[in-house]
């Protein structure tokens, strides 16, 4: 089993509140999400469960809070085997959960928001009664919230209080909070974390999902490390240092032997390190200074990026998702307006301008969303290879008309050069693989002969042989003399192709270096927030 | 304009107002919970024509009785078809509405003339006489009703159920509401008011079943609710407007001097309306997942 | 498949690829089917003989020419009315407008009464103004929509009284006929569709509604403007990714479901006789309903020009076969019957993947493929080998 499991773990049977044992979770699409994850809690104690992107955090704590039911293994409490039907039993049970996505009702008031999930159907609502205790809960957390004001009208931190007292009105004996410090300024920490302390000393049990190494340090007691499902770590934060910590995040044990999970030679691209260029000869291409962006919930959340890409450059920012990254890539391909700063491509401005007057420019897009933004699934192959190309001279006749014989062989080519498995050119693009749509994707946007390809998360959800694929072909781009601007989650896939590395971290770059002027752990810091200065 | 004929105009306008108020606070329920039942107007036209029968069967309550066991039914079908069957709400209610208008036409030939059936007289609910004159007592139930329907949404966790369902579902179901079968009842009672509005039409007010007895108040009823936003009494007030209207009409129809075509008053409600709608829209807010069906992911 | 693409896996993958093409066409019939058994029910249950009854139907509506002839007729409008739904689904939303836009469009049309011109040219005329008329009418929700966010089902609803009451007013002050006050002027000799098989009502205005669909299938598949609109319509997001602009389609997908509505005003006016005239006295009767029996024809059509034919001379012959079956034997079905039967139908078809419910005919399928691709396989072994 867990050879690194903690002290507490060997506590014995009747000290823990509640114990996942051997929990393994596969989705309906056949993603393996938890291999085999055990983790005991006791009163009295915080755990951070920390980990990169898909690395089953959230998998295992929705399992926890009866969201989502376990594939196999099971949840048992000193009473006895636990299941719970639906997130309602859970918080009877004593468990409450605050989501990464808010589960609030918008329009509601706070108030009453609470009492949604109080009363029995049939009742009225005593939301002067709800609001009493509110009050109470109020003056004791420490958590101050406006209580008659609708919660959407609220800044997300706010928001994200009205989650914590919805759940603590519940006098739960286990809080689990997903990223809840991702959405909150350094002050707003400081308090949760006062209140997370305060809730430790009364005997309430407190899970915190994170992929922050500073904060994790800070405040748990345990620290459990999830890696691509499985279970790399459970130490006692006082013997954890930050270097132990980031290998065990990023992929190496303490012991310096690689995972199983590392890329082997023969995943990675062909063309590596060994053909990666020195020096960059080729013009600049886009040139970003100062870019600030707001996201969908109005919070600034790309906050003054400067960087240039040049030609025959993969430029690759990685970072833990949620970090600007997507923001970054919409105000440079016209999907997003920002703030304040300039963009420009060879010297003509790009920010506010449409998409369409951005593929002009010679920008080609690989969108994160392959579903949302991509492809439009229900069209043919033959439709999804021109979207966004479909006005060109070769492909629209006098009055419109769609040249269907050129857009054949358009496609034709693409299935070509690209690999691309299809029945033919009229299958509907919801057919292929997941592989061969994301090849659809990156044949089109290349062909279009792009100066600049900005390609966002351009590998995720695929298998090794299509990832590797796309890996490839963004070398060749970049040896044909292309800007390449790489946005990925997979660290190893932006240490692989990258000639210039960014981290970004809460709207900003920590550094913009060549990537091998780095270690694995220093990078894993980065990606946690924790500076370059306070690495060295 | 004398006395009397504001009394009249008035006494028009209350009758007029009250099938449009109670459909509309019925797909308020409904429309809040994330239903929308375009196909108001047939359960209208069900309503009407099932309640005349059962009046003639068994008396005017037993009327209304009918018109809300019919009305409720449809609901019920309608709500199993958009949340459980997944089906398309717009396409749903267009097929309850043609298949209204064919079904009473049809019935109606089947009781002897085409088109038109006078309710016995005995059917009939007997009007209050009132200092306005004959008074039907259904004018009671929708000036209260919106009154009910308001402090039962604002005031009961039922009602906060039923807005949680239509903003944010997936919300609800965190906190161990069942999204559809909230939507089931929502869709149900709307259907039965509408049911009892129709019931209305043919036994207490009108006094025959035609096949065009609706005359559209199923689809002014949804122009009332995003009049009224989705509050009840605003819906009261639009009803009454659209009554008004309507009594207006009458009135201008009958005057000798013509100062104004009278299809030029019927026009004004629904260009209030538009204009209303389109001055509120963002002032005015409907439910986030209104006509989504909820899937758990 | 990885497997070895031997011309016989490429065959049957074609037969695959048929079958699930006519995917939806089958859904229709499934739906149909659905919808005339309710009808047969509830006639049974009202004391009829459902099987006589459809025999009536189905003869008098595809039982001889004067049969097709009256079918077509009856089916013309709705295609053009169908065809103002399905354009608008195709981009992404639910235009009820067509209705309203009709009734503007036929009393446009009635407009070509107030002057003289050639032949040919009167009726071009009278087709411009219809489609002018209809696309005005449709083009302010659009605009509405597109500026104020205000829902198109409620303003087209809206529009469609508005519509109905200025038609109404048109009909019986403006372009009356001053010697019978009923009816609107008549439409001249010079611009009414010639009849095409006498003594029936079948005009030359179904090549009017078959040209149409067929340009409106052109149109959404085989210009960018149709690509852009479609695409829009499916998946917003990505659309906008492709720098197709949304509020452009949203408009140019109003404009072209309002002429077609307007059009299909024209062809009541200009192309049913016997009286070429629109009766205001009476409610309108021969426009109404028009542009919501047309919503039905649309479903049925799977939203698809030449499904919309296709549903269209389907609907067109409920409606001519009913004007028979409503006078056959001794205790004959009410033409009303027909409408529970459109309803039916619409409400079977708003069951998605309907064809689901019944899992036996698909098991029975898949056995079928199975077996097919058993006898297939091990031949296309020993070819290779």
């Amino acid at each position: 089993m867990n050879e690194n499991a903690g002290p507490e773990a060997r506590r014995g049977a009747d000290g823990y509140l509640l114990r996942a044992e051997g929990i393994t979770k596969i989705y309906s699409d056949g993603t393996v999400a938890l291999k085999k994850a055990t983790l005991e809690i006791h009163s009295h104690e915080i755990i951070g469960l920390l980990g990169e992107n898909g690395a089953g955090k959230t998998t295992l704590t929705k399992i926890l809070s009866g969201l989502l039911p376990p594939t196999h293994g099971r949840v048992v409490s000193p009473r006895g085997p636990v299941r719970f039907a639906n997130p309602r039993e859970a918080l009877d049970f004593g468990i409450g959960m605050v989501h990464q996505h808010f589960a609030l009702v918008g329009t509601f008031t706070t108030t009453e928001n609470v009492a949604l999930s109080h009363e029995k159907p049939f009742s009225l609502i005593r939301l002067a009664k709800t609001r009493e205790r509110l009050e109470a809960l109020m003056e004791e957390s420490g958590l101050r919230v406006p209580l008659d004001v609708p919660v959407e009208k609220l800044a997300v931190g706010e928001q994200q209080r009205v989650e914590i007292l919805k759940v603590l009105s519940r006098d739960v004996r286990l809080l689990i909070l997903d990223e809840p410090t991702s959405v909150l300024t350094p002050l707003e920490v400081d308090e949760l974390f006062a209140l997370l302390r305060k809730l430790k000393e009364k005997g309430t049990s407190v899970i915190l999902i994170t992929h922050k190494l500073k904060e994790v340090q800070s405040i748990t007691d345990r620290i459990v490390v999830l890696r691509r499902g499985e279970m790399v770590g459970d130490v006692r934060t006082a013997e954890a240092t930050t270097e132990r910590l980031a290998q065990l995040m990023v992929g190496k044990t303490l012991e310096g032997e690689p995972t199983a999970f590392e890329l082997s030679a023969e995943q990675l691209p062909r063309a590596l390190s060994a053909s990666r260029k020195k020096e960059f000869s080729g013009e600049g291409i886009l040139h970003v200074v100062d870019l600030v962006a707001r996201g969908n919930t109005g919070e600034v959340t790309v906050n003054g990026v400067t960087f240039d890409v040049h030609g025959g450059e993969i430029f690759g920012i990685a970072g833990v998702e949620g970090n600007g990254q997507s923001e970054l890539v919409e105000c440079l391909t016209g999907l997003r307006v920002p703030v304040s700063g300039s963009a420009t491509i060879r010297g003509t401005n790009i920010l506010g301008k449409d998409p369409r007057q951005i593929y002009r420019l010679g920008v080609a897009h690989v969108p994160e969303d392959r579903w949302r933004l991509g492809l439009v699934l229900p069209f043919t192959l033959a439709e999804n290879a021109i979207l966004g190309v479909h006005r060109w001279e070769e492909f629209q006749g006098p009055f419109g008309i769609l040249r269907r014989g050129k857009v054949y062989q358009h496609v034709r080519q693409l299935m070509d050069r690209f690999d691309i498995q299809a029945t033919g050119p009229n299958a509907p693009a919801k057919s292929l693989s997941g592989g061969n749509q994301q090849k659809l994707i990156v044949g089109r946007e290349l062909a279009k002969d792009p100066a600049i390809v900005v390609a966002s998360q351009p590998t995720r959800g695929l298998d090794i042989g299509a990832a590797k694929y796309i890996r490839d072909l963004l070398i060749e781009m970049r040896d044909n003399g292309r800007a390449i601007l790489l946005v990925s989650a997979d660290l190893d896939e932006v240490l692989a192709l990258a000639d210039q590395l960014a981290i970004m971290y809460e709207g900003r770059f920590m550094t913009s270096c060549r990537p091998d002027t780095l270690n694995r752990e220093q990078i894993g810091m980065l990606m946690g927030g924790v500076a370059c200065k306070e690495v060295a | 304009m004398n006395w009397m004929d504001i009394v009249s105009l008035l006494r028009i306008a209350l009758h007029a107002m009250v099938p449009i108020t109670l459909t509309a606070v019925g797909e308020i329920v409904g429309e809040t919970a994330g239903l929308f039942n375009i196909g108001l107007e047939g359960i209208l036209l069900i309503g009407a024509f099932a309640g005349a029968l059962g009046a003639e069967v068994g008396g005017p309550w037993v009327g209304f009785l009918v018109g809300l066991g019919v009305g409720a039914a449809i609901g019920l079908l309608f709500s199993v078809m958009a949340t459980y069957w997944k089906g398309t709400q717009m396409v749903i209610g267009i097929g309850i509405n043609l298949f209204a208008m064919g079904f009473v036409a049809f019935g109606l030939i089947q009781l002897g003339a085409p088109g038109f059936h006078a309710v016995a007289p005995a059917a009939q609910l007997t009007k209050w006489r009132t200092p306005m004159g004959a008074m039907s007592p259904v004018i009671l139930l929708a000036l209260v009703a919106p009154f009910v329907i308001h402090w039962f949404i604002k005031r009961t966790r039922a009602g906060l159920m039923l807005k949680a369902a239509g903003e944010t579902p997936e919300a609800a179901d965190v906190a161990g509401i069942n999204v559809n079968r909230t939507r089931l009842l929502a869709s149900t009672f709307g259907g039965a008011l509408a049911g009892i509005a129709g019931a209305y039409m043919s036994v207490a007010w009108i006094g025959s079943v035609t096949k065009e007895i609706s005359a559209g108040r199923g689809f002014i009823a949804l122009a009332t609710v995003v009049f009224s936003g989705l509050n009840p009494l605003l819906a009261l007030l639009g009803g009454f407007i659209f009554g008004f209207f309507q009594g207006l009409a009458e009135w201008v129809k009958t005057l000798p001097s013509k100062p104004i075509p009278f299809q030029f008053v019927s026009m004004l409600p629904y260009i209030v309306t538009l204009l209303v709608v389109s001055g509120a829209i963002g002032r005015v807010r409907f439910p986030k997942a209104l006509g989504e069906p909820y899937k758990r992911e | 498949m990885t497997e070895n693409p031997a011309r016989e896996s490429r065959l049957l993958r074609g037969v695959h690829r048929t079958v699930t093409g006519l995917h939806p066409a089958l859904e229709s019939v499934v739906a149909a089917i659905v919808g005339l058994l309710i009808g047969a029910v509830l006639m049974y249950i009202w004391g009829f003989d459902p099987w006589k009854a459809y025999w009536a139907l189905l003869r008098g509506a595809y039982g001889g020419s004067y049969e097709w002839a009256s079918s077509l007729a009856r089916g013309t409008p709705l295609i053009l009315t169908a065809l103002t739904f399905s354009i608008c689904v195709r981009a992404g939303m639910f235009n009820i407008g067509a209705e309203g836009q009709m009734m503007i469009g036929a009393m446009a049309a009635v407009c070509v009464a107030l002057f003289k011109a050639p032949v040919g040219l009167h009726l071009v005329i009278g087709l411009v103004f219809a489609a002018v008329a209809g696309a005005l009418w449709s083009v302010v929700p659009a605009i509405l929509k597109v500026s104020r966010g205000v829902s198109e089902v409620i303003s087209t609803i809206m529009f469609n009284w508005i519509g109905r009451w200025l038609a109404l007013y048109l009909a019986i002050y403006v372009i009356v006929d001053p010697m019978r006050a009923e009816k609107t002027l008549t439409v001249p000799v010079t611009a009414r569709f010639p009849i095409l098989v006498r003594g029936t009502d079948l005009s030359a205005s179904i090549f009017l509604a078959v040209g149409v669909a067929l340009v409106m299938y052109f149109l959404l598949w085989h210009t960018t403007l149709g690509y852009e609109v479609r695409a829009a319509g499916l998946n917003p997001t990505a659309a906008r990714y492709g720098g197709i602009r949304s509020k452009r389609t949203m408009i140019v997908s109003f404009l072209l479901g309002g002429v077609t509505a307007g059009l299909a005003g024209a062809t009541i006016a200009m192309g049913l006789p016997p009286s070429y005239a629109i009766f205001g006295g009476g409610g309108l009767p021969e426009l109404t309903n028009l542009g919501f029996d047309g919503m039905a024809v649309a479903m049925v059509g799977r939203n698809h020009p030449i499904g919309i034919l296709v549903a269209g001379v389907f609907f067109g012959g409920l409606n001519a076969g009913g004007r028979v079956m409503q006078f056959y034997g001794s205790n004959p079905v009410p033409l009303e019957m027909i409408r529970v039967v459109m309803g039916a139908i619409v409400l079977a078809m708003a069951i998605p993947e309907l064809i689901r419910l019944f899992p036996a005919i698909k098991r029975q399928g898949d056995k079928l493929f199975a077996a097919l691709r058993r006898g297939r396989d091990p031949r296309s072994k020993e070819g290779s080998a």
